[in-house]
Order: C-alpha cells, then sequence, then structure tokens
C-alpha cells in the first residue's frame, strides 16, 4: 500500500471540506459580485467561509483577505506593505519558505536593504541578534514565520512581535503550517499580519488568505475591480474559499485530536528511528508541529533515498515542496549550521490525520533495509557478494 | 430563492460544465490523485504535474500556442496584472509608455493608472462610436517610448470585436508588443495567437463553463516576451508565476479548453441566432438602443439602453420579477459600485441613458423559451415603467408585468408600493389637481394628480419617473391622499421615511413627496374656495 507522508507539501481534501463545495462546484453558480439573486447566494457562502476562516485564528471576519494561496498572501504582505513605505530596511529571516526569501530581489530593485535574521542550530530565530538589527535602526518591516514547513520548529512569535512593535516596525507572520495546526490565535500572535494556506489543512488547492489590520496601509498585488476591500482584485474563487471555510472549521473543532494522534505516530516514528545508527533528528527537543519530523541518514544522498522510498510507494519530502527536485540542500539546514553532507541527507515526514501506526512501522522497515543496503554499497565485497546472489 | 432565476449573465460567470466538474472531482476527494504538482519526487506529485501538462497542452492547443507558452495564474485578472506589470518591470529602460484604450476591463484600467503613479505615461485611445478602434488612431499613438499595447479582444460589456489582426501586424512592425485581454473571447470564437500575432494573451477558465480561480496566460518564445514575475517563490511556471498549482482547478480548465474546441463552433452559431432574436424581440419597444457594434461583435453578448426609464428602477424591475432575471448592467467587476458604465459613457452615451442600460449574456444553455419569456418579461416592465412616467407620450400599454413579493434591497414596503406602482394603470380622466416636483438635475421627477369631490379627495395618481424609492413614494401618496380634505395632509418628511421604511440616501423621495404634498393642499383649498365663492 502506498505510503503518504508529505503533508506540509499538500493534503487532500477532507470529504466533510469536498461535500461542503458540491453544490458551488456544478450547481449554484454566480459572480460573487453580481447583484443579482445568482451573485447573492455566491457572495452569502463567501462571508460565512470568512466567518470560518477568522475563527481558526480568532480574527473578524473583516480582517480577512482571500488570495490563490500562501505564496501570494505572502507577496502581497511583503510587497505590498514595501510599496507603501520608504524605503528602508526589511528584515527576514533565513528560514523563511522560498515565497518570503525570493522577495529579496525584487526589494532591492525597489531600495531596500534585505537583511536575514539568523537562527540558531535548533532552528529558532535568535531573539538577540533580531534586536541588534532592530537596534541599528531604520527597520520597517519585519517577516518571520510561525512554524518552520521542514523541521516544523514553533518560533517565538510573541516575542518576535513585542520586539518588532518597540522598534515601531510591521511584523508579518507566515502562519500557513501553523493556522490549523496548532492553536493560533491573530490577537494573541502580535503579528500586523498573517498569511494562511486552506491546502496544507485538507483544504482545496488556490486559497489562501491574509489576516490584517485594516488600518495597515498595503498596495494590492492584482489591480482591477475592488474586490476584497480593494486589497485583492479578481473574480473570488467561490468554491475553493467554501472548501476552505470548510476545513477551517474542521481544523479547529478536530485540533486537538488530530494533534494527538499525529504526536503520538511522530513519537513512534522518532523512537523507530533512534534505534537506526547515525540518524539525527533536527530540532528534536525544541517545540515542534506534532507532524513533522526531519531527520538526516549521515553519508546518505537524500535525492537518492527519496528515490528508493518512492519505488517503495513512500512519498516523503527533502523539505519544501516549492523546491524539491532542484538538488540543492536545504536552505533551513544550513541557515541552522547543519553541515552540508548532512543536510543533503535530510528526509522530511509529515504526517496526516489519516495515516496509521502500522503505516509508520512500514516506513521504519522499509528505511532500515535502504539504509542497511547502504552500508552494503559502500562496502565493496559485501556489495558484490549481494549482486553475486 | 423562491423562483430559480433566468441566467442572463453570461459573461459575468458561467456554470461549470458537468463534465469539466466530474474531472474536478477525481483530484479533489481523498482517494484521488491530490499530489502538490511540485513534489517530483513521489508518485503523488508527478500523477499530479502530467495532469497539469496535458492540461496546459488543452488551453495551448485552442490558442494555437505551444504547451510552454502557457503560464498559469489565478485568473485573468492576475494574467493582466502580470502582463502589463511585468512587462514594465521587464522593459522600463526601453521607453516608459503604454497604449490602452478607455473601455478595457477594470483590471486592465487600474493597472495603467497604477502604473501613472507610477510613472508611465499612458495613452487612452477613446473607442468610435461603435466601440471598435481604428488601427490608424492607434498607429499615431505609438511612439519610440511606447514598449506595450494592451487592448481587449471582445468588450465584456458590449461584446465589441477588435480587429486584432491588423492591430497585431501594426504591433509587430513597430517593435511594439501587443498583449490581448482575451478573457471573453477564448472559447466563443476561434482565437489564434499567430495569426493575430499577440505577444501576450489573458484567458479565463470560469468565462468558458470551467472553474473559478483558475486562469491562464499565454508568453510568447519567437520572438520572446520578457516578463518579470509579479508572484515570487518557488520557481513554478519557469520562474515567471509561484505558488502551489492548484491542480483540480488547472484539469478543469484544460477539460473546459478541450469541450470548447470541439463544441465552439456550432455553439457560437446557436447563440449568436438567440441573442439576433432577442434583440428583434426588444427593439419592437420604441426608443432602445443597442450599444455597440452591429457587424463586429461576440455572439452572446447584446447590451441594450432603454430610453424613458431610470436605471435603478429598471434593473430591480428585472431582478425583482416574479421569476427573475440574473443580469447585469455591465461589468459584474463594477457592479458594487452603482455608477454608469464608464463603457457606454465612452460610446458616447450621456449618463442617464448608459444608466438604463441592460447587458443581456447567452451561453451554453440559454434557450429559445428563456429568450422569448425574457423578451416578454422586458417589454412587459418598460411599458410598465414609461407608463408611469409623467414624460412618456408614447405608446406603452401592455399588461402589468408580475412582480415577486420582495426584494432584498429594499424595504418591504418600498417594494409593496413600487409593484402596485407598476400594476397600477394611469387613469384617462381629466384631473383638476396637477402639481409637479423634481430633484437637483432632474434624476427623479414626479407628478401627482387628483380630483376633489365635496371638499374631499376622491382620486389621486402619482407619475414618477425615478428609482424604486420615488416610485414607491409616488405610490405611498397616493393612497395617502384619498379620503382626505386638504387640510388634513399633515405628514413630515420623517413620518414618510418611516411609513416606507426609507433608506437614508432615498431620503430626497420623502421630500419630493412631502412638497407635493403641500403644493397640493394649496392648491386644493384654493380650488375649494373658489367652489364655495362660486356657489354664493
Amino acid at each position: 500500500m502506498p505510503v503518504y507522508f508529505d503533508h506540509n507539501a499538500t493534503t487532500w481534501l477532507d470529504a466533510a471540506v469536498l461535500d461542503a463545495m458540491q453544490s458551488s462546484l456544478a450547481g449554484r453558480y454566480g459572480n460573487p459580485s453580481s447583484l443579482h439573486r445568482f451573485g447573492r447566494v455566491a457572495r452569502d457562502a463567501i462571508d460565512r467561509a470568512r466567518e470560518q476562516v477568522a475563527a481558526l485564528v480568532n480574527a473578524h471576519p473583516g480582517q480577512v483577505v482571500f488570495t490563490s494561496g500562501g505564496t501570494e498572501a505572502n507577496n502581497t504582505a511583503v510587497k505590498g506593505l514595501a510599496a507603501r513605505s520608504r524605503p528602508g530596511r526589511i528584515l527576514l529571516s533565513a528560514i523563511e519558505h522560498p515565497s518570503v526569501l525570493e522577495l529579496e530581489e525584487p526589494l532591492k530593485a525597489g531600495g531596500w536593504q534585505v537583511d536575514f535574521v539568523p537562527v540558531t542550530r535548533e532552528g529558532i530565530v535568535d531573539l538577540a541578534a533580531l534586536q541588534c538589527m532592530l537596534d541599528e535602526g531604520g527597520v520597517r518591516l519585519v517577516s518571520v514565520m510561525a512554524v518552520n514547513n521542514e523541521t516544523g520548529v514553533l518560533q517565538p512569535y510573541e516575542a518576535i512581535a513585542g520586539q518588532v512593535r518597540a522598534a515601531g516596525a510591521i511584523y508579518h507572520c507566515d502562519a500557513v503550517q501553523a493556522a490549523g495546526k496548532l492553536s493560533f490565535s491573530y490577537p494573541e500572535s502580535g503579528a500586523h499580519i498573517l498569511s494562511l494556506s486552506s491546502h496544507k489543512i485538507y483544504g482545496p488547492k488556490g486559497v489562501g488568505a491574509l489576516i490584517l489590520d485594516k488600518a495597515l496601509d498595503i498596495e494590492p498585488l492584482l489591480h482591477g475591480g475592488g474586490h476584497e476591500r480593494g486589497l485583492r482584485a479578481g473574480t473570488e474563487n467561490m468554491p475553493a474559499i467554501v472548501g476552505f471555510g470548510a476545513a477551517a472549521e474542521l481544523a479547529q473543532q478536530q485540533l486537538e485530536s488530530r494533534t494527538q494522534h499525529c504526536a503520538g505516530l511522530r513519537d513512534q516514528l522518532e523512537a523507530g528511528l533512534s534505534a537506526l545508527p547515525d540518524i539525527r533528528i533536527f530540532g528534536q527537543e525544541q517545540p515542534r508541529l506534532p507532524n513533522t519530523s526531519q531527520f538526516s541518514v549521515p553519508g546518505y544522498d537524500g535525492e537518492a533515498l527519496l528515490m528508493a522510498l518512492d519505488r517503495e510507494g513512500i512519498a516523503v519530502s527533502s523539505g519544501s515542496a516549492c523546491s524539491s527536485g532542484k538538488g540543492e540542500p536545504s536552505h533551513v539546514l544550513l541557515a541552522m549550521g547543519i553541515d552540508e553532507q548532512v543536510a543533503r541527507g535530510a528526509i522530511r515526514v509529515s504526517l496526516g490525520k489519516d495515516n496509521t501506526g502500522a503505516e509508520v512501522e512500514q516506513f521504519l522497515s522499509i528505511l532500515a533495509r535502504l539504509t542497511g543496503a547502504q552500508t552494503q554499497q559502500s562496502s565493496g565485497d559485501r556489495f558484490a557478494s549481494v549482486m553475486g546472489q | 430563492m423562491a423562483e430559480r432565476a433566468l441566467y442572463l449573465d453570461y459573461a459575468a460567470t458561467t456554470p461549470v460544465d458537468a463534465r469539466v466538474a466530474e474531472r474536478m472531482r477525481a483530484f479533489l476527494s481523498p482517494d484521488g490523485e491530490f499530489g502538490n504538482p511540485a513534489s517530483m519526487q513521489h508518485a503523488y506529485g508527478r500523477v499530479a504535474h502530467d495532469a497539469v501538462e496535458k492540461a496546459r497542452e488543452q488551453v495551448a492547443s485552442l490558442i494555437g500556442a505551444e504547451a510552454a507558452e502557457i503560464v498559469w495564474t489565478s485568473g485573468a485578472t492576475e494574467s493582466n496584472n502580470l502582463a502589463i506589470k511585468g512587462v514594465a518591470e521587464a522593459y522600463a529602460d526601453r521607453g516608459r509608455h503604454m497604449v490602452t484604450m478607455k473601455t478595457e476591463h477594470k483590471s486592465v484600467v487600474d493597472v495603467c493608472r497604477y502604473l501613472e503613479q507610477q510613472g508611465w505615461r499612458i495613452t487612452w485611445l477613446p473607442p468610435q462610436p461603435d466601440g471598435r478602434i481604428s488601427t490608424e488612431t492607434l498607429a499615431a499613438a505609438i511612439n519610440e517610448e511606447t514598449v506595450l499595447v494592451s487592448l481587449m479582444l471582445v468588450n465584456n460589456e458590449t461584446g465589441v470585436l477588435q480587429d486584432i489582426a491588423s492591430i497585431g501586424r501594426l504591433t509587430r512592425e513597430r517593435g511594439v508588443l501587443l498583449h490581448v485581454d482575451a478573457a471573453q473571447a477564448v472559447g466563443k470564437m476561434p482565437v489564434d495567437v499567430e495569426h493575430m500575432q499577440t505577444d501576450l494573451l489573458s484567458v479565463s477558465a470560469h468565462k468558458l463553463y470551467g472553474p473559478k480561480g483558475i486562469g491562464a496566460l499565454y508568453v510568447r518564445r519567437r520572438p520572446r516576451a520578457r516578463l518579470m514575475p509579479q508572484i515570487h517563490g518557488g520557481g513554478h511556471e519557469r520562474g515567471m508565476r509561484s505558488g502551489t498549482l492548484p491542480t483540480h482547478q488547472i484539469v478543469g480548465m484544460g477539460e473546459a479548453c478541450r469541450i470548447a474546441d470541439e463544441a465552439m463552433a456550432k455553439e457560437a452559431e446557436r447563440i449568436r441566432a438567440l441573442r439576433d432574436r432577442l434583440w428583434q424581440g426588444l427593439s419592437e419597444l420604441p426608443e432602445v438602443y443597442r450599444n455597440g457594434s452591429d457587424s463586429h461583435n461576440v455572439a452572446g453578448i447584446l447590451n441594450v439602453s432603454f430610453a424613458g426609464v431610470d436605471g435603478e428602477a429598471l434593473h430591480a424591475g428585472l431582478s425583482g420579477l416574479a421569476v427573475p432575471l440574473a443580469l447585469s448592467s455591465g461589468s459584474a467587476c463594477t457592479a458594487a459600485s452603482q455608477e454608469s458604465s464608464y463603457v457606454l459613457r465612452a460610446l458616447g452615451r450621456e449618463d442617464e441613458l448608459a444608466y438604463a442600460s441592460v447587458r443581456f449574456s447567452l451561453g451554453r444553455w440559454t434557450t429559445q423559451d428563456e429568450v422569448d419569456r425574457v423578451i416578454t418579461s422586458v417589454q412587459t416592465l418598460v411599458n410598465a415603467l414609461r407608463r408611469r412616467s409623467p414624460a412618456w407620450q408614447k405608446d406603452c400599454a401592455g399588461p402589468a408585468p408580475g412582480m415577486g413579493d420582495e426584494h432584498p434591497q429594499y424595504s418591504d414596503a418600498v417594494w409593496r408600493y413600487f409593484t402596485r406602482a407598476l400594476a397600477a394603470d394611469p387613469s384617462e380622466d381629466e384631473a383638476d389637481l396637477v402639481v409637479a416636483s423634481d430633484t437637483p438635475g432632474s434624476r427623479a421627477r414626479m407628478q401627482l394628480r387628483a380630483r376633489i369631490e365635496g371638499g374631499k379627495f376622491v382620486s389621486a395618481e402619482a407619475r414618477v419617473y425615478g428609482c424604486v424609492s420615488s416610485l414607491a413614494a409616488g405610490a405611498w401618496l397616493a393612497e395617502y391622499l384619498i379620503g382626505k380634505s386638504p387640510e388634513q395632509l399633515q405628514v413630515t418628511t420623517a413620518e414618510i421615511e418611516q411609513d416606507l421604511q426609507l433608506a437614508p440616501v432615498k431620503r430626497h423621495c420623502a421630500l419630493m413627496a412631502e412638497d407635493l404634498l403641500g403644493m397640493i393642499s394649496r392648491q386644493a383649498r384654493l380650488t375649494v374656495d373658489a367652489a364655495e365663492k362660486v356657489a354664493s
């Protein structure tokens, strides 16, 4: 049986989410901006979803702006705030998602100085370093994620918000991997603006959201038509938005059971991993997402290991799906000061609510077999004897 | 929804074809192909990736492009944003001038306005009265600084078709890039990027029976059009547009394009015949005007202005019929703001007539029976509104329109009096007393006619040209008057507002009513006094 352990890349749709989307997929149609009844039905459905998504992070429905996904949300937040501000300094953590990190070039082109906040060996943003950078002055915007997508390590966003606010700057927090996976409250986080995504929490792809204070001055990324309070133009992707709303509500309802289930599987996985020689688990001692475990099999090429696992029907990742296939070691692990050779052997397992203990056992035994084969490969005569059989 | 409305708003959005929805479901269900197309290291991702690539070929094939020239976006608005801002950033060193038209879609207009703020010079070409642009006018607007011409193939409000092939020859000759917003054209008529010599072309899925939230931008490879990405991170879509690809939506768009490719020719012929039938029926009414071009247009769109009726009353009436009509005054994107269409004003329609305009857009499931019902409904309603108007003299007899019991945009009282006003036939009798009032600019005109016998009003009737609330106020006024003596007429604006539960922005309707009441009371007392003098 194939095993899917890549839930931080994307999840399938929960059956209840699909149910919620069914009627809007093919049945009732209408452009939510149209004034007639079809349009109003669509608008009501969107407003309901807005409430559900707001509730997930304890925000007000009026603070939700729907986007085409987390990447667009991150781009809108960082580029949009920068566009309405006098150019100055912007701080990004070194372990941000590519959709934040890759804004370095356009920001520089716009006259901004972009600096990267380092992280500790445990994968946590270095608060002392952040304070030094803020003290140097001129910082207008800071972007640090709530939870890292590769290691699952929780970032001290409340402390960061305190420091950033004290320095008079704006704090954007990419909460794509946090919202719906652990208890996360917009007002308590202290962030000015959040990015969310639907397809990481059993909702559809193609939809995400910004949560932001109405007072924030932000240039839209997409112009034309004045949808979403003028912050995001384009006909609303109604079925996906409805799906996102349903997924958000489910995630909130099932937060505890999902957390317990995933944490149990993760602990089972990591107990099994510790029995294998030399396996190193990143950020294991830190508060982490319950579903994520990133580890390295030393001396092993991660890409080759992924391919071998794939042949066995096991879907895992080396890091972010967005940069997979590039054959480069994880920028997150390198930022943590992990040796490049070790980083190249990294595997990320991200579990889901429907995974089972049997799947974890299956994975562990296949991994043991594959890494065992590796040991044989490194020893010439034993390799030959295996081939001879 | 009491009665399912008749849908004539296919240009705003189309329902998803059942075959498209079926394909999409396979990528949504938990046991389906849910993988992230970027997760190339495992089978889930590769299956999704292959599906995305197949859809890319289907979209490319419909517009005569190569698959590698298609970039997925979240919709035509994003496609337009990416094309125009992407070119602006990539070619700014060559010049900072663009040419577009006044009648473009909001998403082009707003992007160009944004660029103006950034120091770009934009030439806004006015259309000819038929909505088209002449290549001579365009040629004259291009100069050494020009980097991009952005024009729509089919206008979303009028359906007017531009001669893009000639324009493409011109821009190619002059070494200027051409972007075409083809959101209303693709899937409705043949579109070929080679024939049109366009460099960039925006496509939307939800206008061609595909899902919302997905679109594409065609980006020419030879000669290559360069773009600066607007959404960064992860390098999806060859670096031109980052973000996890929504597999189900992409697959849906591919399937919608495949179906369009197959069905388009016959479908356009059928829809064009229905559209012509609709126009023929509506033009039986006097003083109706078709907006746009009679000869150069897409099959499904008909835009008509109705003289002698107020735009708000017309639209509220159409959407408040017992069998409501779902249609639009123009673009859905601007529907929420109650202004008259900038597209129609650019064609030279004066404000009042532009406001009293309706865009009918027909599509795959429009039937002849529906068209016939629409003709009858519109004729009946327009006649009823004209009958109530103090200015309309021409023939407008006919039955009362069948109205629904409520309208979500109006209070129950306003709606009840409005439908009562529509149902009443103007009396042929001579009135003893006639008073009139209007709002500044004559956006609303109200006339009150009454007869008085034995010191009491025995009949009263209001004739109103104006919004729903003013028609309601007129009907309320007439009802209030009957049975009262001139001395008994003592009502304040606040009481009228309260009785009708008028929205604050409609206070002027109550003011007009109060004015008329005062006037008719004074006139009636004069009449009564005169009558008494004669008697004595």
